[in-house]
């Protein structure tokens, strides 16, 4: 196992310095700095911003939620979370040009719309079926009522 | 009184048990299954946009382009998610006090750099994919030197991270998913979910990027992708990237002066667009398949680029320069590599679904080639030269 993982290793090193001298070797410096800056970015803008709006969303959120509302309430979120993130450049049409209507041509905000209502009556029917379910399948064993830490 | 409680969080003030490996590495599989089919598709792009192919790129099957560029934007896609909650199962990590061991800590570093490329170059390459397939383009780097770079450094990472963590990923594969050996000791509380249902949870969410988006590729999904970046609706029926308007084609492209150029070294023939219409037509259907992703299929009817090269006795194999009306841009002109310069389905197009090349779409004339990058489908063609 030791020798597979330094072998396994060793080959994403070499994988990942030709990926650097592929990134130094074929752009001027402003736009390497340009491209640094966006790699930044990314981790920042997750860690710093993203993971902790998530953290307090679950603190602060989810325990004025009914319990029984709690875990459908996360499956809409995550779903509609991470799906809403990915369509940012569509629903800004930041990439619209006016000599190309086939290009971004739908009406996306209805679209997310439309998307957020069926998952939130989604959510809304599941709370109520576990609510009439009488807590089988509560969220917690025991139901302490304790809110959720991150 | 007590002191604000704003301080950085420790790796122990995280309780929730979901943020456990046993949930990290059933969503890093999926992960880097998404990554590698994205790396290899998104190898095969970059080579059929090479000039120079040692190995001839095939033009077989037709449709190849479209599956390897759909699939790559979509496990793109479908990666969003999963990145995400990878990223959330793990977070606590971060705040993990450094060792005090100078040989520990030295490990430690090259561990949490090695992550830091890792999660940079995955944030990065799912972000300008994204950008890119929405022709979003808010930088000033190049996006397919960057992208196929950071590709690699993020695949070398990504192996790098599987050979760090193999211990680890195999017992926590091998066991339970409510396993608790892998767990943080702090990491006890029941979540709002079980980590059977996180899962379940994250795989609901890849699939429903999925569905809103896919439609820009797979026609039936047309209708639930509210977020496809288009319709496919468009002249004759497919989708346009590069209008007339903004290549600046206009003008030379309707005007009565137009003539393609058939040159083989000193042998030269020029033709009207009626003068083409007059030779044998072909009709063939082809895909248009963008690099950005989108792709959509039509008949095309025009003139076999081999039957124009004989007209100069241009030898088979040789590579065609296609060179467009369009003043510049890095597309104006391109190169037919031999093999789809001679393939019968390699076309001058003339119509489209049976209406004439709408201006759009290059009239009055344009390539089209079986299994070839969009972006290398030249519009407003005026010259096919070989070289002597």
């Amino acid at each position: 196992m030791r020798t597979t993982r330094v072998v396994v290793g060793t080959i994403g090193v070499v994988v990942g310095a030709f990926g650097v001298w592929l990134l130094l070797s074929r752009q001027d410096v402003d736009q390497l700095v340009d491209a640094a800056v966006w790699l930044a970015a990314g981790v920042i803008l997750h860690d710093g911003v993203l993971a902790i709006a998530t953290l307090l969303i679950g603190a602060l959120v989810l325990p004025l939620l009914p319990r029984a509302a709690r875990a459908p309430a996360v499956v809409g979120f995550v779903v509609l979370g991470s799906v809403t993130l990915l369509a940012v450049p569509v629903l800004g049409r930041f990439g619209a040009r006016p000599d190309n209507v086939t290009l971004l041509d739908r009406d996306y905000v209805v679209g997310w719309v439309a998307l957020a209502a069926v998952i939130v009556v989604t959510v809304i029917v599941a709370s109520v079926l576990r609510s009439r379910a009488g807590g089988a399948h509560g969220p917690r064993p025991g139901g302490r009522r304790r809110p959720h830490r991150a | 009184m007590r002191a604000l409680p704003i301080r950085l969080p420790a790796e122990t003030d995280f309780r929730s048990r979901l943020r456990s490996a046993a949930v990290t590495a059933r969503v890093g599989t999926w992960l880097g299954i998404c990554f590698t089919i994205c790396f290899a598709t998104g190898l095969i792009s970059h080579y059929a946009q090479n000039v120079s192919q040692p190995i001839p790129f095939p033009t077989n099957p037709s449709w190849g382009y479209r599956v390897t560029q759909g699939l790559h934007v979509v496990t793109g896609t479908a990666a969003v998610p999963l990145l995400l909650v990878k990223l959330w199962t793990v977070y606590p990590r971060l705040f993990i006090r450094p060792p005090k061991n100078a040989r520990r800590l030295l490990l430690e570093v090259l561990e949490r750099g090695s992550i830091a490329v890792l999660v940079a170059g995955a944030i990065f390459q799912l972000a300008s994919g994204l950008a890119n397939s929405a022709q979003w383009y808010p930088w000033t780097f190049s996006f397919r030197a960057t992208h196929y770079a950071i590709a690699w450094i993020t695949i070398g990472a990504l192996v790098v991270h599987i050979a760090v963590k193999l211990p680890i990923i195999r017992g926590a594969l091998t066991s339970d998913v409510e396993d608790t050996a892998y767990d943080r000791p702090t990491a006890t509380e029941d979540g709002p979910i079980s980590r059977r249902g996180l899962l379940r949870t994250t795989w609901l969410a890849g699939g429903v990027a999925v569905l809103v988006t896919a439609g820009s590729t797979v026609p039936m999904l047309r209708r639930v992708s509210v977020f496809g970046v288009r319709s496919g609706d468009g002249p004759a029926g497919i989708p346009i990237n590069k209008s007339a308007a903004a290549a600046r084609v206009a003008p030379a492209a309707t005007s009565s002066a137009y003539r393609l150029t058939v040159a083989y070294g000193e042998q030269e023939v020029s033709m009207t667009r009626g003068e083409l219409l007059a030779m044998d037509q072909s009709s063939e259907s082809l895909p248009i398949a963008c690099v950005e992703g989108w792709s959509a299929s039509g008949t095309w009817t025009g003139v076999r680029v081999r039957a124009l090269l004989d007209l100069v006795d241009a030898p088979p194999g040789s590579e065609v320069r296609v060179v467009s009306l369009q003043e510049s841009g890095p597309y104006r002109q391109t190169v037919l590599q031999g093999n789809f310069a001679d393939d019968d389905r390699t076309l001058l197009a003339l119509s489209l679904n049976s209406e004439p090349l709408a201006l759009d779409h290059g009239y009055p004339a344009r390539l089209i080639a079986p299994n070839r990058p969009g972006v290398l489908q030249t519009k407003w063609v005026s010259r096919l030269e070989v070289a002597a």
